[in-house]
């Protein structure tokens, strides 16, 4: 998306030194210990002559975003849908806080940048939408202003409708043994005395 | 006329148990197929149709989960769906008819039995699950699906009957054949009871266990049915029906010469050496009875189907009573025509005269179609109600389709030599799902363009016509039964 790597001294840096990450290019990364895959934890674009920023879905698991210092015009909420990790974005200051500010615990203007802090639970919201999910599932956050209906336990399957693990082999088990018994006991006991016809 | 109970048991051998059961088994996993249709139709809307919400709030997410399938934007445009694929499986189910009482006659009738159920069973499978595992969902390849499942289904009913024709001659067909077509109804009851088992694991489970007992039952049939007593050489006469009354009547007779036994033996073989030819579809269609009482089950099926579908929904929309209450209510009407179908067949055994009974009862359902149209909001009364109605109707439409076929295919126009039970159950039956087919779609205009009473007056006149059209056939075996009685007691 944009050449260099991250600012020396800038907010994603002390964050990725202090976590103890690994920088890449403009990426701040993490591995995850117990699945070992690879996730980005950071992401610094400032000073990136962006004008348009529409797909950040790589950058979904991350912590902070830095998007300051950009010609951007505006910047829709939902490019930040589905990231439900993000508790620290530093925007220019001409732009609002993706999901507004009752999706931040925090929120204020430093000179240029905006930074919004500490996402809100959309959940949790008492406010004039209530988020209620349909059966079987429950509302879990989805990113600044977002939340999602994921299924409950042992739910699964579209609209989470489906409940279970079919038990196939101990079914198909039964009938198969039982189509057999049967057949045999009824060609020995019927057909065997057949005349052709 | 009504056989000693100890004549009666002993004519059986273990071969009739297994045929009755074999072929019983057949229909009712066929038609508890058709029922878990049914049952499923709202988890199949609820797969084909994203997430309904307020116009105001944004769609849930995530999308894959809650929206994303949409080959109908809302559950209306799939119950309208659904009730399109019932209408066409009818339609292809009664021109199957038509054929496959034909091919019934003229091929190994085991055969064809285990084609149809393993066929259907497999066209099943594709249908609910193999689309489901795919994620494959197009209204057309639904529809192909179920034209073809509606043909390979429309080979079953043909066989079943001639099989149980051959098997169960002329006396106590009535009783029997009643107590046998309580397999539909018992195919209803275990494909509630399936559907409701399996369904929390997705609809597609239910058609897997669906398709793969009704294959198992096909691959059963197969290995184990005589469709036939003369496969095992007994010999089944169509008139008295039995080997050991023909044994009695040996004894009774003084000690044969040689030269009488030589000449019985000689008769016998001419009969076997000439087996019967099938007969032509046209000349089904001619044979004495079977237009009136085709026409008849036209307008009785139309009833019995509708009261079959429509039912639950009338229930829980008139009453306001929760879909599973009204399913459950709805068995009592299963369990009035398991009843009336027995009952009256056995009654028409002890009169020798199916007509007038079939009259009888028909006349007394146009009566319980009204007293149950006046139900009261009460569950008691309406399941009573609904049994009585179930007996009126399901007694007259069971014998019509089943020991009355069986009559029409053995008829003495025919003298044994021509095989024409298939073809004509075949005639019987597509007459009458035809007019339960026709009966789908009225049904649904009448009740939205005016009410349900409106629905049940049409019940009232459709059964009215099936009376009309059992007139002259009324007409003669009253006449034939006043002339043997009148000869009786000239005799005396």
């Amino acid at each position: 998306m944009c050449n260099g790597t991250v600012v020396n001294g800038s907010a994603v840096w002390d964050f990725c030194t202090s976590s103890a990450g690994q920088i890449d290019g403009r990426c701040c990364l993490q591995t995850d210990n117990t699945s070992g895959a690879v996730h980005i934890t950071g992401l610094d674009v400032s000073y990136c002559n962006l004008i348009v920023v529409e797909d950040l879905s790589e950058a979904s698991t991350a912590l902070m975003i830095d998007l300051s210092f950009n010609p951007i015009s505006n910047l829709s909420d939902l490019v930040f849908e589905g990231f439900s990790q993000l508790f620290y974005v530093i925007l220019p200051s001409n732009l609002t806080c993706p999901g507004g500010n009752a999706s931040w615990e925090k929120t204020e203007v430093k000179g240029e940048v905006r930074v919004c802090e500490g996402q809100i639970n959309a959940c949790n919201q008492t406010g004039h939408i209530s988020w209620d999910c349909p059966q079987n599932s429950l509302c879990s956050p989805y990113g600044p202003g977002f939340f999602a209906c994921s299924c409950v336990e042992s739910f699964h399957g579209y609209k989470c409708l489906r409940e279970g693990e079919f038990p196939i082999v101990e079914v198909f088990g039964i009938l198969g043994g039982s189509t057999i018994l049967v057949s045999l006991v009824l060609w020995v006991t019927q057909r065997r005395k057949a005349k052709a016809m | 006329m009504w056989p000693c109970h100890r004549d009666f048991l002993s004519q059986y051998t273990h071969h009739h148990l297994v045929a009755f059961l074999l072929t019983f088994f057949s229909y009712v996993l066929l038609h508890s197929s058709r029922k878990t249709f049914s049952n499923v139709k709202i988890s199949i809307s609820a797969q084909w149709t994203p997430s309904i919400l307020n116009s105001t709030l944004p769609p849930y997410s995530p999308g894959e989960t809650w929206e994303e399938n949409c080959l109908f934007s809302d559950s209306q445009e799939a119950t309208l769906f659904l009730g399109a694929l019932d209408t066409i499986f009818l339609f292809s189910y009664a021109v199957g008819l038509y054929i496959s009482g034909v091919i019934g006659d003229r091929l190994n009738l085991r055969y064809v039995l285990s084609f149809g159920l393993c066929g259907s069973a497999v066209v099943e499978f594709v249908f609910g699950t193999v689309t489901e595992w795919m994620a494959f969902y197009n209204v057309y390849f639904y529809c192909g699906l179920w034209v073809l499942n509606g043909l390979l289904q429309s080979a079953v009913w043909p066989c079943v009957v001639t099989v149980m024709g051959n098997w169960f001659g002329k006396s106590g067909r009535g009783f029997v054949f009643g107590l046998w077509s309580a397999c539909a109804s018992v195919g209803n009851i275990l494909g509630a009871f399936l559907a409701s088992s399996v369904l929390k694991y997705g609809y597609e489970y239910v058609f897997l266990v669906t398709s793969a007992v009704q294959f198992a039952g096909g691959v059963v049939v197969f290995f184990g049915l005589l469709s036939s007593p003369k496969e095992v050489g007994l010999r089944i006469d169509s008139e008295t029906g039995l080997l050991p009354v023909e044994r009695d009547s040996d004894s009774h007779r003084p000690l044969m010469s040689d030269e009488e036994e030589e000449e019985e033996e000689e008769e016998e073989e001419r009969v076997c050496d000439a087996p019967p030819t099938p007969i032509g579809f046209l000349q089904a269609f001619c044979l004495p009875g079977v237009i009136p009482y085709s026409l008849a089950y036209a307008c009785l099926k139309l009833v019995n189907y509708s009261f079959f579908f429509w039912l639950p929904f009338y229930l829980s929309s008139n009453f306001g009573w929760p879909e599973a209450q009204a399913d459950r209510l709805s068995i009592w009407y299963d369990v009035g025509g398991i009843i009336g179908g027995t009952v009256q067949g056995l009654i028409s055994d002890v009169l020798g005269k199916r007509a007038p009974v079939i009259a009888l009862s028909l006349l007394m359902a146009m009566g319980a179609l009204v007293g149950y149209s006046h139900s009261p909001n009460d569950q008691v009364v309406n399941a009573a109600l609904l049994a009585t109605t179930g007996f009126f109707i399901g007694g007259p439409s069971n014998m019509i389709s089943s020991a009355i076929s069986a009559d029409l295919g053995r008829q003495d126009a025919l003298q044994g030599s021509q095989e024409a039970l298939a073809t004509v159950t075949g005639i019987v039956d597509g007459t009458g799902s035809l007019g339960a087919a026709a009966g789908q779609y009225l049904v649904s205009l009448i009740e939205s363009k005016l009410n349900w009473m409106c629905v049940f007056y049409f019940f009232v006149l459709m059964t009215g016509g099936s009376v009309v059209f059992i007139i002259p056939l009324l007409v003669g075996e009253l006449r034939s039964m006043c002339r043997s009685r009148t000869l009786q007691t000239h005799q005396l």
